[in-house]
């Protein structure tokens, strides 16, 4: 296929978290607002005034005095990001909002208050308590804590508007964005994709880390290209793959699998667009900001949910995604030391290969991506039992 | 009178003796640490034995 | 002085080469001289001397006629428990255990320590007893389905309320309790676990539970079981398979994680509400405020004298300390909870030895204490004895433990209202989470607890596969430095003896006590030996 024009443009913001992009928000006067977890809608920081930045730590190779800090036992990308705070990555944000999702990324997070990395005078941290359950006593709570811990600060610290009207407003630009990157994804479910999975990977990153209202007008002329880009003659992979877990901010995760002959048609993981780029529905006597902790509440996937309802949910769009992107099978990975993926890891695994008879690899990995060559080998073989699989009819 | 007062001290030195022969067995026990002996060197790999040759259904869910 | 006083003391004296403390201050070997190597199996049991040995030996016939009754009372199901259940057959060690526990100790301290242990072999025996008269894999029985099988760490109290319903902790005897007794049946459901995927690097408690529930090692009851999110990350995820395995309505308590906040405690209350919809709707029955009031009348008398307890805790002249204080507290709270009196009956006794002790003044174990420390974070728990360990080998009193220290918080008697919000507190301060989760200030609140218990030393339990206990490792090292306290991180696994030997764990104080302290050990023969094959 033909290069997409932007692509390498993408690639590049991708080298930094302080972007070109970033920079330039920055010194148009807005708040550049800190986030790591799906629990932290995304909406939120696009408020008049801010932009969200999810936290990434590229070309991260070691982190050596994270781990004085956080010990060499704890997940990798926590320790990353940490890393990459006190090396000074992150000056350009004005606010941080964590959450305590689990207890490595709260540490972490808490290590910005006490160890003061982020050098401007504005900034400040807060972590909220996000929701276990999907019920309505979690919802309550939900709204709470996002109220307290992000929407309060945010009016109070930053003067930014929290009102319904920059809410809406926020929304529909949101909704706007996933409409694009939506669309874009779509192209993975036909036969034969104008787009590898590396690509959309890239893509998909960039909206997380870039100024939305800047990284825009390139998602659009990308559209535009992808509906006129002409596919390879013929499918060039062996097998088509959804890739579910924890955290994946590293396109040449991506690239890895599709070099083994495999392409990734779906990403449902953190910093993934499933979930991440489903447009936002204001129902009938909802404000926007109810709308927005229903919202993220009911599409988050994350493995702590605890209640049955969650987690057969997390397994029924992992079905769904199989189905609907046409895949084969589905690797799924957790980072090293993550306690959440890593007991789903072999719920969701048994669940996919005994109940739902979906083909499933697991696979652990760290964060930055050293040495590929026993995850090479996984790959490999896991596509040769799918062509098998194939070639024997599905039997 | 003197038959019951014979009966009632041949059952309490019998109980004494009960008693005495209870306190040493069972003092015994305790100060060579017998009754651990017998658990650990004795009942505990009999039953490990059984633990480890039960059939039993391993599985995740 | 009695002539039997003299007596006593003349038989001491003849008999006194025989007793390791006077061996390990003469030069003669010591407490570990007593013992088979690797097996922790004491050739004899240690003479105290007269009146101690008389005491312990008291104690010893009077466990021995509790496990007695238990399987007076029902022998087929004892004997078809230890047959069914790996973990019913490590209870065969309780007595090593007691004995490895108090290893030391004399006077006062031997007393306090024993009336406590007693009550928990009470307590435990008659819960065996029930467990396995009801678990319908072993015939079931008349109250198998007004059990309601909940998570270890939900107070037993809540339940209270829900009168002619029992609720009995699942995990508490094959997990919970055991793995203090014996360290070898861990790694064996850890195995279990592992061997369908999950990662060696999580918190092994949790991979416990997980390999017990995939091994089909739960006991069966009940008709709804309640899980929870408490303390942390992998007893979430535990509770995820277990709730499968157990196959009953399930309903996770997910209390606040932080647990600091108004907001907080508004929806733990909330989750608490829903929880008694929940058991109300699954079992048929109403809950009754009434009931619940007269155990937290228990638990509130317990919690009254505990905090007396405190006090003396913070003087050199209390006869309480390190694991006779850590796992009667543990237990009488997590476990019983104000739902028996024997617990309060024994603390009332407990407490006038106390206010004794102070009033004459009485330094316990011999007044050879160098050190007074605080334990924080979690503690391994297939070394329970390390406490006493770092008694007998360093002169290190442990005088109060991190988990002592959870939800002491007073429970209203007379309004529904207010006892929901107090157990609600009591819920997210329980084990392993009062300090160890819900942010920073919980955690750094250490300095402020050692310092009012006037310790000089912190053992900080760095359990390696704790995330949210690793995630603050430098920031404690440097305050302790600053504050100018003895700090040692002792590494363990929790549960899982294999990655950090009970020898490792020794040898980090001995590194301290010898190298940095300069301190010669008060037991020689306690400094290194090899106990790998002990339970």
């Amino acid at each position: 296929m033909k290069d997409l024009k932007h692509l390498i443009y993408f690639e590049n913001l991708l080298q930094d978290a302080q972007n070109e992009l970033v920079t330039k928000a920055v010194e148009e006067g807005k708040y550049a607002l800190g986030y790591n977890c799906f629990y932290i809608p995304e909406v939120l920081l696009n408020l008049p005034g801010c932009f969200s930045s999810r936290l990434r730590a590229p070309r991260c190779s070691s982190s050596d005095v994270a781990n004085y800090y956080m010990t060499t036992r704890n997940c990798p990308y926590v320790r990353s990001i940490l890393e990459r705070a006190i090396e000074g990555g992150y000056n350009y944000l004005s606010a941080l909002f964590g959450a305590e999702s689990c207890a490595a990324m709260e540490r972490m997070e808490e290590h910005f208050e006490l160890l003061h990395p982020v050098k401007n005078d504005k900034f400040f941290v807060t972590i909220m308590d996000p929701p276990m359950r999907g019920d309505k006593t979690n919802l309550d709570y939900y709204k709470v804590e996002l109220k307290k811990n992000l929407i309060d600060p945010l009016r109070e610290n930053l003067g930014v508007d929290v009102s319904e009207e920059a809410m809406r407003q926020a929304i529909a630009e949101h909704n706007e964005l996933c409409r694009v990157v939506t669309e874009i994804g779509n192209f993975r479910k036909l036969p034969n994709p104008p787009i590898t999975g590396y690509e959309f990977h890239v893509i998909q990153l960039v909206t997380e880390v870039c100024p939305h209202y800047l990284i825009l007008p390139y998602l659009k002329e990308t559209l535009e290209e992808l509906k006129t880009r002409e596919p390879e003659p013929e499918f060039p992979f062996r097998a088509k793959l959804v890739v579910v877990g924890s955290e994946v901010d590293d396109p040449e995760f991506t690239k890895l699998i599709e070099t083994c002959g495999a392409m990734v048609v779906a990403d449902r993981y953190c910093f993934g667009s499933f979930p991440g780029r489903e447009q936002i529905e204001i129902h009938q006597g909802e404000t926007a900001f109810e709308a927005i902790c229903r919202h993220y509440l009911y599409w988050s996937q994350c493995a702590r949910f605890m209640d049955g309802e969650k987690i057969d949910q997390r397994h029924r769009e992992v079905e769904y995604l199989v189905k609907e992107f046409g895949a084969d099978g589905v690797i799924f990975e957790n980072m090293k030391f993550c306690e959440f993926w890593s007991y789903e890891k072999i719920l969701a695994s048994h669940i996919f290969t005994n109940e739902l008879h979906i083909p499933c690899c697991t696979i652990e990995k760290e964060y930055a991506l050293g040495s590929v060559g026993q995850l090479r080998t996984r790959f490999q073989a896991f596509i040769e039992s799918l062509e098998i699989k194939t070639i024997q009819g599905g039997a | 009178m003197k038959k019951g007062l014979k009966l009632s001290s041949k059952v309490l030195s019998r109980l004494l003796i009960a008693g005495l022969i209870g306190f040493v067995t069972t003092f015994t026990v305790y100060m060579f640490n017998l009754e651990n002996k017998l658990i650990y060197y004795v009942i505990r790999p009999f039953l490990n034995k059984h633990y480890d040759s039960q059939v039993r259904d391993r599985r995740i869910v | 002085m009695k002539i039997t006083d003299k007596l006593i003391a003349s038989i001491d004296k003849k008999l006194e080469r025989f007793d390791p403390l006077w061996r390990a201050e003469h030069g003669q070997g010591g407490q570990r001289s007593r013992y088979y190597d690797k097996t922790g199996i004491e050739k004899y049991r240690e003479w105290r001397g007269v009146k101690d040995t008389m005491y312990d030996y008291s104690i010893w016939l009077k466990n021995l006629g509790s496990m007695g009754l238990m399987v007076a009372r029902n022998p087929v199901r004892v004997v078809k428990g230890i047959w069914e259940y790996r973990w019913m057959g490590s209870y065969l060690g309780t007595f090593i255990f007691i004995n490895r526990l108090y290893e030391g100790y004399r006077g006062d301290e031997l007393r306090v320590a024993h009336m406590g242990m007693h009550q928990i072999v009470a307590s435990l025996t008659r819960l065996i007893g029930r467990v396995l008269a009801n678990d319908k894999r072993l015939g079931g029985g008349p109250l198998s389905d007004t059990i309601v099988p909940m998570d270890e760490v939900i107070p037993p109290l809540f339940m209270k309320g829900f009168k002619g319903l029992t609720g009995i902790p699942l995990q508490l005897l094959p997990e919970f309790i055991i793995c203090d007794i014996d360290q070898q049946l861990p790694p064996h459901y850890i195995d279990v676990a592992e061997s369908f995927g999950l990662a060696a690097d999580v918190c092994s408690r949790c991979a416990v539970e997980t390999g017990v529930a995939f091994d089909d090692a739960f006991p069966i009851f009940g008709k709804a079981f309640l899980t929870t999110n408490m303390p942390c990350n992998a007893s979430e995820c535990t509770s995820m398979f277990q709730r499968r395995r157990v196959d009953l309505p399930d309903m996770p308590l997910t209390f606040a994680m932080q647990h600091n906040t108004k907001e907080g405690n508004e929806y733990s209350v909330q989750i608490l509400k829903d929880a008694i919809d929940f058991v109300e709707e699954q079992y048929g029955v109403k809950y009754d405020w009434d009931n619940l009031f007269k155990y937290a009348k228990e638990l509130n008398e317990q919690n009254t004298i505990e905090m007396e307890k405190w006090e003396f805790f913070k003087t050199p002249y209390s006869p309480l300390s390190g694991i006779s204080e850590t796992m009667y507290k543990l237990y009488e709270w997590a476990a019983a909870n104000g739902t028996e009196h024997r617990f309060t009956k024994n603390d009332r006794k407990v407490i006038k030895i106390m206010r004794k002790c102070y009033k004459e003044k009485y330094l316990p174990f011999g007044g050879k204490t160098r050190h007074r420390a605080f334990m924080w974070g979690p503690s391994a728990v297939y070394y329970t004895d390390m406490p006493t360990w770092c008694q007998n080998c360093w002169g290190i009193t442990l005088v109060l433990n991190m988990d002592s220290t959870m939800g002491h918080n007073m429970i209203s008697t007379e309004d529904p209202d207010q006892a929901i919000k107090d157990l609600a507190r009591m819920s997210e301060k329980a084990v392993m989470r009062h300090h160890a989760v819900g942010g920073w200030e919980n955690v750094n609140a250490l300095w402020a607890w050692a310092k009012s218990f006037n310790c000089d030393m912190i053992l900080f339990n760095d359990n390696i596969a704790c995330k949210g206990m690793n995630g603050v490792h430098a920031v404690m090292e440097e305050q302790a430095r600053e504050l100018g306290l003895h700090f040692i991180f002792i590494e363990h696994d929790l549960e899982d003896n294999r990655s950090c030997p009970r020898r490792d764990m020794r040898k980090c104080v001995n590194n301290y006590m010898s190298i940095v302290l300069n301190e010669e050990p008060l037991d020689p023969t306690l400094v290194d030996f090899d106990d790998s094959e002990a339970y």
